[in-house]
């Protein structure tokens, strides 16, 4: 028995911090994306004001609620149970406290810049390069303060909580890193480094992994503490935990490109993505199974405590969440699931039943703990479990069945063999009254979250803060093992090291970036390129640059699949060569809208300007908000020189000198030109507005193809 | 739809020499991955994983809150 007892304190204002943190973004987070639920069947919900936009509060919401709520739901999360795992208060306060406020100020400045259009449209990577650099300061920090707190603890095992912490430190990083390389053209604009195909892995490689390493793994490693703790029962089987997790960290890397099934995605890379998708299904259920279990023998308990309810249904959505993202990744279900609302569907079993359960069964449990005294009360906070639940069934089930009936209607011939129905509008109008639906789910959902709120504020009132708990524990050196000393193995060596234990994981998730992401930069030599495909113009760099700002990519792709009923819809399917200059991709990940890929010269200039201004003008029952005020904002053309030298710099072929009279000459040309054709349109339009450019760019789309024969490969 | 495909795979495909052993090397680096995490994990002693299975229900915390239950 060691004599040696030393007594320290774990650090409990970070994680009350963090815990408020916690409620107050993810009700900011929930309403946003209640604001654009209301605008997809009430487009006028934006009052006509620019900034709160469906295309701009979309990203803000899914940013708000992966990094801001998940996000300081993770830390609380951790910090709470990295102190009592490692019996050790964390590494340092300092970093702690900078961890927090740097983390708050990344989510103010991304709250800001998303509704003014800052953004660089890569899905859940949009924050401009400023922010991005700082969210790679922070993160350091948070990694710091996790490794130290893990070098300096008593306990000599690294339970597999913290292996999933330390796996989503290092992925994270990785996947931010990779993905951020961007030029800057302007404090608030930059170009990805990466055009066309290689872009659109890069990001996806990154989209995917950013829901496993931020959404899942530090909630499985969270888990694997809370729910023991809270049935105050040992875990199921630490065996299947180990499994479960070096099964989970190695093969979740590899599945990105399901995101890119059917696209100009080279066919190998899509194969890929979809075999390790399917076998993701086996750790997943693993670590289900091994949560659930956990209860054995204390389902009695579940039935009066809301932390172990919110737990269970957060532990079987998990479930559901991964059964179903594998089956969407097999080829021939994604031909029919892509781009449709069942994507949405799935994305908020996870958000809503995983991450958003498990974090409210955190919540709960924690604030008796820190505020040492009893929940407010009980019965609240089972109304709100229920009341979560109902939401979470009405938010889903609609939008299910909104998803399937877009596939179905968009794929459906008639006997003739001609589409059934080749306007897209209807197949969007179909579906209009299942989003009222989810509109009303997603209200129940937060009704819950604002009792939920309430009943931690009346918690905290009632008890006293104990900014410090005590605690004791022998230091690590004296500590006798647990077991009588014999043989190791190398597992229990390895989890000793944590050093050494981080490498390997940093290997075992580099293995599969590394095979998918090395061919696509061979592959840039190999992609077609199509002679007649040529840079864009300095007006369209403009217009693009402005269909980016208003988030035109969160409603219309611009990848024609090679389907029948897509070339028989908008034209010849999308070639890889056809992205080489196109800094970012702009594929898109979801159709409310049409694809825009060959939007070019389908209609004329002044349907473009009507339509702007008014989407129900030309297309009774548009669920399209107006964008009135390109028609009366001037166009930017002071960042033209440093947009295109930005451009040239990522591999874009301007002649030297062109940002700098050219480009100008060439602008008001073209603008002339807009107008001219407008004209004819019966519409008077000044050259200087902003909807000239747009509608340059629309023009523009997908026509290279089209004006000559496509060459062969150029070398 | 099956023609577009064929040309599509023609297109980038072709000139990306020895493709296939992509998938192949990634099946087998899986597999030896995985043969190995099995026996790691079933190689474990008993009192060892009852130790790790318990882990986190003894925080150390000197008056234990445990009682405490919302």
């Amino acid at each position: 028995m060691n004599t040696n007892i030393e007594t320290f304190k774990y650090d409990n204002r970070i994680v009350r911090a963090f815990a408020i943190a916690t409620v107050l973004w993810g009700i900011v987070g929930m309403l946003v994306g209640l604001l654009a639920a209301v605008q997809l069947f009430y487009p006028d919900a934006n009052l006509n004001f620019q900034f709160i936009t469906f295309g701009r509060i979309r990203p803000l919401h899914t940013n708000a609620v992966i990094f801001a709520f998940v996000g300081n739901g993770m830390f609380m999360g951790i910090y709470y149970s990295l102190q009592r795992l490692c019996k050790a208060r964390l590494f340092s306060d300092f970093i702690s406290w900078f961890h927090f406020w740097g983390w708050q100020t990344i989510i103010v400045s991304a709250a800001l810049t998303l509704p003014l259009g800052y953004t660089t449209s890569k899905e859940y990577a949009e924050l401009e390069w400023p922010i991005k650099i700082a969210i790679a300061v922070v993160w350091v920090a948070f990694t710091v303060n996790l490794i130290g707190t893990i070098l300096k603890r008593r306990e000599k095992h690294m339970y597999v909580a913290i292996w999933f912490y330390l796996a989503t430190a290092l992925t994270v990083a990785v996947l931010h890193i990779t993905n951020s390389m961007t030029m800057p053209a302007g404090l608030f604009k930059s170009y990805s480094m990466y055009a066309g195909v290689q872009d659109a892995l890069v990001q996806w490689w990154y989209g995917h992994n950013a829901v496993a390493f931020f959404l899942t793994t530090p909630y499985l490693g969270l888990m694997y503490y809370f729910l023991p703790k809270a049935a105050n029962r040992p875990i199921f089987s630490y065996r299947l935990s180990i499994i479960h997790f070096w099964a989970l960290i190695f093969l979740y890397i590899w599945a990105g490109p399901h995101h890119l099934l059917y696209t100009a995605l080279p066919d190998w890379a899509q194969s890929l993505g979809m075999v390790f998708s399917l076998m993701l299904i086996a750790p997943s259920w693993g670590g289900m199974l091994n949560g659930l279990l956990t209860l054995r023998g204390a389902w009695d308990k579940v039935r009066q405590d809301p932390v172990l309810k919110f737990m269970v249904v957060a532990v079987t959505a998990y479930g559901m969440a991964t059964l179903e993202g594998p089956l969407l990744a097999i080829k021939t279900v994604n031909s029919l699931s892509h781009y449709t609302d069942w994507t949405i569907a799935h994305a908020h079993t996870g958000a809503l039943g995983w991450n958003g359960f498990l974090t409210f069964s955190m919540l709960y449990f924690l604030f008796p703990r820190l505020y040492k005294t009893q929940l407010w009360s009980t019965k609240l906070a089972n109304y709100h479990f229920w009341i979560g639940l109902l939401g979470m069934m009405f938010y889903i089930i609609p939008i299910y069945v909104a998803g399937i009936t877009e596939g179905l209607m968009w794929k459906q011939f008639n006997k003739d063999g001609f589409l059934q129905y080749p306007n897209f509008l209807e197949t969007i109008v179909q579906v209009v009254p299942m989003f009222r639906l989810r509109a009303i789910g997603g209200s129940l959902y937060i009704i819950g979250v604002f009792m939920m709120a309430y009943n931690l504020y009346r918690t905290a009132k009632a008890g006293e803060f104990e900014p410090d708990t005590e605690a004791q524990a022998a230091p690590l050196e004296k500590t006798a093992s647990a077991e009588a000393p014999g043989k190791y193995s190398f597992h229990r060596m390895l989890e000793g090291k944590p050093m050494l234990f981080t490498v390997l994981s940093l290997v075992a998730i580099l293995i599969g970036g590394i095979v998918e992401i090395i061919p696509m930069y061979l592959i840039k030599q190999n992609v077609p390129t199509i002679a007649s495909v040529h840079p864009y113009s300095p007006l369209e760099v403009l217009g693009r640059d402005l269909y980016i700002r208003e988030g035109c990519l969160g409603c219309h792709s611009q990848m024609i699949r090679p389907f029948r009923s897509e070339t028989e819809r908008y034209g010849e399917y999308s070639k890889a060569g056809e992205f080489v200059y196109d800094h970012p991709f702009l594929w898109g990940s979801e159709r409310k809208g049409p694809d825009l890929a060959r939007e070019g010269g389908k209609y004329p200039d002044a349907w473009h300007f009507n339509h702007m201004d008014d989407p129900r003008s030309t297309s009774p029952g548009s669920i399209m908000p107006r964008y009135s005020w390109l028609l009366t904002q001037p166009l930017d053309t002071t960042s033209l020189p440093s947009r295109l030298a930005a451009l040239r710099r990522v591999g874009v072929p301007y002649p030297a000198g062109f940002e700098n009279g050219p480009a100008q000459k060439d602008l008001r040309a073209q603008a002339a030109k807009v107008v001219a054709n407008l004209k004819l349109g019966s519409v008077n339009a000044d050259p200087d507005k902003e909807i000239i450019a747009l509608i340059a760019y629309l023009q523009r789309l997908g026509t290279d193809i089209k004006s000559a024969p496509v060459a062969s490969a150029a070398q | 739809m099956i023609n577009l495909e064929k040309i599509m795979e023609q297109k980038v495909l072709s000139s990306l020499d020895g493709v296939s052993l992509y998938g192949i090397i990634s099946i087998l680096i899986f597999f030896a991955f995985f043969a190995v995490t099995l026996l790691w994990a079933f190689g474990l002693k008993k009192n060892y994983l009852h130790h790790m299975e318990a882990l986190p229900l003894d925080g150390g915390e000197k008056k234990s809150t445990g009682k405490i239950q919302s």
